[in-house]
């Protein structure tokens, strides 16, 4: 198993450019997720990383070794896709097998492994039947099944489990986190879907515009994230955004549209310069209802709407032009209504610069 | 993409390559050349400009066959395609017997057209064919020797290319006419419209595509029309059905007139050119437009 | 399609009337050639082109096959017919063979000058043969194909050459992608992937081109005339030499047998064929 170095990485198609110097280090047996909205550009990274496709500029080595000009079969990956691309006309046991007899494995080697694949993910019994015979969920263990016998340093998944059903969806999910677990291989996947990314990834790299917007734990890019547009794409309900001005000093303040906020409890990188135009971002398990004995600073809001959410409710409260919300037990959603004064725990906040989008 | 693979590509399509340079624009630039040189029995690299082409227009043989064609030609088509277009229409209002119908419409284009010509020349033969049938059942006078018959023969070669054609000409519009969206039978019986006049100012024009593929196919194989000719009437009676594919190949094997031979085949290039582009081009805009 | 009460409405019924009476229009022929075949010549004289035969006999298709003269020789159409075989077979494999492999290079590797090749290709299928008659008569001298098996296959290869292309192109295009990155990362070339992964898959166009190739080789007329060579001819050639070259008396029942048995093969394919020919017709007819 071995690790990814990727440095500068740039491609355009034509006039558009789809991924802006990357950079990346993947440690081995991490499990790396790349994840974003459509057009951020992972399919293109995973792509140039596995070699499917050119690039401008930049370098990827794969297990120390320089691989940027080698064809992926050369630089020792391995890959499932979408659609899964089983080989309709083979067999499933065909279908684990081409690779290795394409690189000339012995008849007895290519047996083994694909025994062992095929017992690993429990498909043994599938083995004499096509592709088209074969229930989606089935598909997707075979197409894990091919990737697992190329005894590769990488795993590159590309959004393996968009085609399945919500269900099949979380059984499947539990399954690769189990092979990761067991097999210990490094693994590069790419999703769209934040929960699968947040429950499978050592690592996960959230992309924008061709850029990595921050690379970084589950945990850490739920509690510190680095931009604005992390914060508002990890974590579902998602965080609250209140506009505001900082204001420095003895005891510092933010000054929202209605209320000032003491903001000294706030985990702050450095200093921010007075006046600054600043974004606050509060997640609605850190706003409570001040006369249930929360900690935090209390301000003033006026109840809007609640949304019943089953095991919690989420309620919407307005402070003046500005609505911020907040996770309530649903009994005690059902009681609250009029002005309410509000405990946000600030020691949990982010606060953004509202230009650079950054995090202070 | 690996040299390897990308020089295993371009390898595989070498033969594809050779036959497209060589023999297609090969073939096509030297027939043309000869056209412009004093060339007989053999060709020579005399420059005589247009001259072989003065000669053929001035030929009566060629003459003849150019108008044949063109009469056939047109003919062919419309007709072709108004029985096309009407066999497709009566399957399609869900007849029984469907498959063996189409069958029966479609069989005659899987033949020959030696074949075609042989057994169309029996069936109208002018003492023992068809017209003995009149004469058998009491009409005398009838004289159905249109074979045999200068002015006639060529409806002759007509009769039979519709018989051979029809039939793809129906399997044509069929797939078109499957491909139209159900609803607007619906949408016109409420509004009242009766199915002549639909079919007339709706659906027809919704067929443009296949009306324009019918019509491309029919062209490429009229041009081509030889066949036929040798087997049914041999070009006569005299030169009465004489077609230009036919004026090509006897000067060229027969008369030993490579020069005129050319310059015969092409003006066939150019005509074909000239029928078939806009055609193409109205079909690329078609399928441009539909692609949005 | 119209809804329609079911039930013989006048309308109906005058459907039915017209489509049973366009059936006997396109049977007429053929039946006229299967009955006049089973005749004897006296009864052909006498009595009238539709009437069934008084006494059935396949002494003409016997003739037809072993002793019609055809030109210099009389061994009857059965020459033609092997000829026609052995003409059939190297060429539908060959430019099958051809056509499919540019197709699948066209499609899913793209190499330079792709466009303009298919470009070609493509407007080769409307080309008068005539154009190419002579420079290819002179370039088949050249090269000893001249009156050849190999020169006639050859010829079939090179004008089947469009057709093959585009249907395998046009089926080749509609295999998604991701099953060509699968076959890369795998470690698969360009052979390796045409023979295991796409061959297989294209079955269904194989059969295609299969039926297409096998009624236009076989029912060819011009190329087999001007390219194979007179101990080549095929059977269209040697029916229309049979039959138009006769000296004296004119044998029409011997004429029609010679006319089924080259018939009997596309006729064959057809009808063994089924849907599959008209979806034959539909790739072919789709150029451009």
């Amino acid at each position: 198993m071995s690790g990814i170095q990727v440095r500068s990485l740039k491609k355009s198609y034509g006039a558009l450019t789809v991924l802006q110097e990357i950079g990346l280090e993947v440690q081995p047996g991490e499990f790396t997720v790349l994840l974003g909205p459509s057009g951020c550009g992972k399919s293109t990274l995973l792509s140039a990383i596995a070699g499917l496709d050119e690039i401008d500029s930049g370098t990827i080595e794969i297990g120390g070794e320089d691989v940027t000009d080698r064809e992926p079969s050369q630089r020792g990956i391995a890959m499932v896709f979408q659609s899964y691309a089983l080989y309709p006309t083979m067999t499933v046991r065909g279908n684990l097998s081409f690779g290795l007899k394409v690189k000339r494995n012995t008849r007895a080697e290519i047996e083994k492994r694909v025994s062992w694949a095929a017992d690993l993910l429990q498909i043994t019994p599938l083995l004499d039947r096509k592709p088209g015979q074969l229930s989606g969920g089935q598909r997707q263990r075979v197409a894990i099944g091919r990737a697992l016998v190329q005894d590769a340093k990488l795993f590159l998944f590309d959004e393996p489990l968009s085609n399945l059903d919500a269900k099949l969806r979380t059984e499947m999910r539990v399954e690769i986190k189990k092979l990761h677990r067991e097999l210990g291989m490094t693994i590069v996947y790419v999703t769209h879907d934040q929960i699968e990314a947040m429950t499978l990834a050592t690592r996960i790299a959230v992309m924008k515009g061709g850029q990595i917007e921050q690379y970084a734990s589950p945990d850490e890019l739920y509690e510190r994230p680095a931009t604005l547009f992390v914060a508002g794409f990890v974590g579902a309900p998602a965080m609250t955004f209140l506009p505001g001005v900082y204001r420095a000093g003895g005891s510092p303040a933010i000054e929202l549209d209605a209320v000032r906020v003491p903001a000294g409890s706030l985990p702050l990188a450095g200093p921010v310069g007075d006046g600054t135009e600043v974004i606050l971002g509060v997640r609605p398990e850190h706003v409570a209802l001040a006369e249930d004995g929360a900690v935090g600073q209390i301000v003033d809001a006026t109840t809007q709407f609640m949304e019943p959410m089953g095991a919690d409710t989420l309620g919407w409260f307005g402070l003046g032009s500005q609505r911020i919300s907040a996770r309530l037990a649903p009994q005690r959603a059902r009681t609250v209504n009029g002005p309410v004064r509000l405990a946000l725990d600030l020691r949990h906040a982010s606060l953004f610069d509202k230009a650079t989008e950054r995090r202070l | 993409m690996a040299i390897g693979s990308r020089l295993a590509a371009q390898t595989a399509l070498i033969p594809a390559m050779l036959i497209a340079l060589v023999v297609y624009c090969g073939s096509t630039g030297w027939t043309i050349w000869i056209s412009l040189t004093s060339s007989r029995m053999l060709p020579n690299n005399n420059f005589v400009g247009l001259r072989q082409y003065e000669i053929l227009f001035a030929n009566e043989r060629w003459q003849v066959s150019v108008q044949n064609l063109a009469l056939f030609g047109a003919m062919f088509i419309v007709l072709a395609l108004a029985l096309g277009f009407f066999l497709a229409v009566l399957i399609d209002q869900r007849v029984r017997a469907e498959d063996l119908l189409r069958s029966v419409f479609l069989y005659p284009f899987s033949m020959s057209f030696i074949v075609t010509g042989l057994a169309w020349r029996w069936l109208l033969d002018p003492t023992l064919g068809i017209a003995k049938i009149a004469h058998d059942i009491g009409f005398e006078s009838i004289q159905f020797d249109w074979l045999v018959r200068q002015d006639r023969v060529i409806f002759t070669l007509l009769a039979a290319a519709i018989w051979h054609a029809a039939g793809l000409v129906m399997a044509i519009m069929l797939s078109g006419l499957r491909g139209i969206d159900q609803e607007i039978w619906k949408a016109t019986r409420i509004d009242g419209i009766p199915a002549w006049r639909t079919y007339i100012f709706i659906v027809i024009p919704m067929l443009k595509g296949s009306f324009a593929t019918a019509t491309i196919l029919m062209a490429t194989s009229v041009v081509r029309l030889y066949d036929l000719s040798v087997a049914m009437t041999n070009g006569g009676p005299g030169i009465a059905s004489e077609v230009p594919a036919k004026f090509v190949m006897d000067n060229l094997f027969e008369r030993q007139n490579i020069g005129l031979a050319t310059a015969a085949a092409t003006s066939m290039l150019i005509t074909v050119v000239a029928v078939v582009a806009p055609l193409l081009y109205a079909q690329n805009r078609a399928a441009a437009k539909a692609a949005g | 399609m119209r809804k329609n009460a079911r039930g013989l409405t006048p309308a109906r019924i005058g459907l039915y009337a017209f489509l049973v009476i366009s059936a006997a229009f396109f049977l007429l022929p053929l039946y006229v050639m299967i009955v006049t075949s089973l005749k004897g010549m006296p009864e052909i004289r006498e009595a009238n082109m539709l009437a069934l035969p008084h006494t059935p006999t396949i002494a003409a298709w016997v003739k037809a096959w072993s002793s019609a003269c055809t030109g210099l020789s009389c061994n009857g159409i059965q020459v033609g017919f092997f000829n026609s075989v052995k003409i059939m077979f190297p060429s539908v494999i060959m430019s099958i063979a051809v056509g499919a492999v540019t197709g699948y290079a066209l499609s899913l590797w793209r190499p330079r000058g792709v466009a303009l090749l298919f470009g070609i290709l493509m407007a080769v299928a409307f080309v008068p043969y005539q154009v190419f008659l002579f420079p290819l008569v002179r370039l088949f001298s050249f090269a000893g194909l001249n009156s050849s098996l190999p020169g006639i296959i050859t010829v079939h290869t090179i004008f089947g050459l469009p057709t093959m292309t585009l249907i395998f192109r046009n089926y080749f295009a509609g295999i998604p992608l991701e099953l060509m990155k699968a076959a890369r990362v795998d470690g698969a070339g360009f052979w390796r992937i045409f023979g295991s992964i796409m061959l297989p898959m294209a079955v269904p166009i194989i059969v295609v081109a299969m039926i297409l190739q096998v009624t236009g080789i076989w029912n060819d007329f011009i190329f087999g005339l001007v390219f194979a060579g007179r101990e080549n001819f095929p059977m269209t050639v040697q029916l229309n030499n049979i039959v138009n070259s006769t000296q004296g008396e004119r044998e029409y029942n011997v004429d029609m047998a010679a006319t089924m048995l080259t018939a009997l093969v596309p006729l064959a394919v057809y009808f063994i064929s089924g849907r599959w020919f008209v979806r034959g017709i539909a790739a072919g007819a789709v150029k451009g």
